[in-house]
């Protein structure tokens, strides 16, 4: 079943890239613009590429970032936004930009939307996992309601920042809140990706035996010879950075870091050896597929920004999933 | 760590444990014999569960005082703890879709994978028919087991020069569970504590009568008696201990515990 399951995966992220890289505008004569599907050459197809390369990755790192958030909460509902952590990071790099704009800096490499993301998501983990302590250990729905209030919270930071900034800022923030993919990412944002999805996919594949026996309770873990306040930390930590370079990346992106992981379940069943690279690989097909789906829609103009997509097919996916688990009772 | 069978499997001494200002053990001392089934009874509240995860060492933190060893080890290195002793909570926890042989296997991460101690752990609580279903599908009483297979899982060293001498401790192990399937669970114990020692929290004391061979009674996070089942548990002590009398009868219907019953579900 594992290795089906890899290979249906394989098989869906080359079809949506395939369809990611192949479908664009045409112009009509009468100059009206329409959906083509076809081999774009030279520029356009490299550019093509490398968004399919880059929404692969970022698929990757959410998926990775849901799954090991899951893993921590015990909680297969728990998604990066569940924890607050991604409105978090989205205030951390919201403020860098007015900061940036307001003291005419000069235009900050992505050094410092990542350092802003990965403050803000460390300062909301940190937060979130105070208010969620415990007399042993963190309490799981405790940790989640401070998660959605605290991110409540920091969201509407970030909306008071952007009626602080000038007009001209504030368009791109508020696009950059709906989650888009950037057409043209900088060298080093587009690295800083990559190696936090090689980071977290080893980092995680490494414990995967732990993330198994982490599914018990924490007792009866422990007692088994799992360090687990050692495996929450790298969780906590893990978790917490692939979210804040995602946001920094594109802003938050909703339902692919909560779906991923259960697709990946479904696909190649619980244990972690398998469940890490196909919790990844889900992602990126989720969001390869929902930037090429974004691209049919708005013809290539980026007017549409892929959160929407992934949030109107994700959200009832989910609701689906949820409503499968509570039929077959597991 | 040469464990001479004379010498006891766990022993605790002057065990203080508080949170903030309450002292939920206070001063408890015991001994765990090889080969004992020691029940600790005592009313709701008086620190059973607490004393029996301070006893497999995995209540640690501030406010805690006394040491506890096992076989003789006090530190508890991680390592070789695993080997010596698992823990069985009341109610067992498994939030992936594993399958009883899948979750019995965990018992087996710190201490090498053994396809056979995963078997016999299985066919010891009877579960070697239902192993391929999932967690989720069975009864509470068939999740104990899974739990208690996965710490005898755990716990098996019969495979090397060692042997398999652990303990195994257990919270209200029998709480939600019908009489056939105390028994089936029972067994298991038995079995186990041939090998090593059985220590379990139990909040009914005529069960602890007719299964244990050591008692320990507490009242408010002290013991206030120990020793030998059939001197500890007594109507005198049982009375202090729940601040309400304790009297003989056989007028409760009671599983047997010795006839038939075979273990197979």
């Amino acid at each position: 079943m594992t290795q089906r399951g890899f290979i249906v995966l394989v098989f869906v992220i080359a079809l949506a890239a395939a369809l990611r890289v192949a479908i664009g505008p045409a112009a009509a004569a009468d100059g009206s613009v329409h959906l083509a599907l076809g081999v774009a050459n030279g520029e356009i197809l490299a550019l093509r590429t490398n968004a399919a390369l880059s929404a692969g990755l970022l698929g990757c790192v959410l998926g990775l970032s849901g799954l090991a958030l899951q893993v921590l909460l015990r909680n297969p509902l728990a998604s990066p936004f569940v924890l607050g952590i991604s409105s978090g990071a989205g205030f951390g790099v919201a403020l860098v930009l007015s900061l940036a704009y307001t003291l005419s800096l000069p235009a900050m490499a992505f050094g410092g939307e990542v350092a802003g993301a990965v403050a803000g998501a460390l300062a909301t983990l940190a937060i979130v996992a105070w208010l969620g302590r415990a007399r042993e250990g963190s309490d799981p729905t405790t940790l989640v309601l401070a998660g959605v209030i605290v991110g409540a919270i920091f969201s509407a930071g970030t909306m008071l920042l952007e009626q602080l900034v000038p007009h001209g800022l504030r368009g791109d923030l508020l696009s950059w809140m709906a989650g888009r993919l950037p057409e043209i990412p900088s060298r080093a944002a587009f690295w800083t990706l990559a190696c936090a999805a090689a980071g977290g996919w080893i980092t995680l594949t490494a414990c995967a035996g732990a993330l198994d026996v982490a599914c018990l309770s924490d007792d009866e873990a422990r007692s088994s010879g799992v360090d687990v306040r050692r495996l929450r930390a790298m969780l906590f930590v893990v978790g917490g950075t692939l979210a804040a370079v995602a946001v920094a990346y594109a802003g938050p992106i909703g339902f692919v870091g909560l779906v991923g992981p259960h697709i990946a379940r479904r696909l190649v069943g619980p244990r972690h050896a398998a469940l890490v690279p196909a919790s990844a690989l889900a992602g990126a097909a989720l969001l390869v597929g929902a930037d090429a789906a974004r691209q049919a829609i708005d013809l290539g103009t980026g007017r549409l920004p892929v959160g929407v997509v992934t949030a109107l097919a994700g959200g009832p996916a989910f609701l689906w999933l949820l409503r499968n688990r509570a039929r077959s009772g597991a | 760590m040469s464990a001479t069978s004379a010498e006891p499997l766990i022993s605790a001494r002057n065990i203080v444990l508080s949170y903030g200002a309450v002292r939920a053990l206070d001063g408890v001392s015991l001994e765990v014999p090889r080969g004992a089934i020691l029940a600790i009874v005592g009313p709701n509240g008086c620190g059973k569960s607490t004393l029996l995860r301070v006893l497999a060492k995995l209540a640690d933190g501030a406010g805690r005082s006394g040491e506890v060893a096992i076989a003789g080890e006090v530190a508890g290195d991680p390592s070789s703890l695993t080997k010596l002793r698992a823990f069985v909570p009341q109610r067992p926890e498994v939030s992936a879709d594993f399958t009883a042989r899948e979750v019995v296997r965990l018992g087996r991460h710190a201490v090498g994978a053994n396809e056979a101690a995963v078997a016999r752990a299985l066919d010891a609580v009877g579960l070697a028919a239902r192993a391929d279903l999932p967690f989720h599908t069975l009864s509470g009483g068939e999740r104990q087991r899974v739990s208690i297979a996965r710490a005898l899982a755990q716990l098996d060293n019969t495979d090397t020069r060692a042997g398999s001498a652990g303990v195994l401790l257990l919270d209200e192990p029998f709480s939600g569970i019908d009489p056939a399937e105390v028994v089936r669970i029972v067994q298991a114990l038995r079995a186990r504590a041939t090998h090593g020692a059985v220590v379990l929290s139990l909040h009914e004391p005529g069960l602890a009568r007719a299964i244990a061979t050591h008692a320990l009674v507490m009242r408010a996070g002290k013991a206030i008696a120990s020793g030998p089942a059939a001197t500890t548990l007594t109507a005198e002590i049982l009375t202090a201990a729940y601040g309400h009398p304790m009297v003989e009868s056989s007028a409760w219907l009671v599983p047997s515990l010795s006839a038939g019953g075979s273990i197979r579900s």
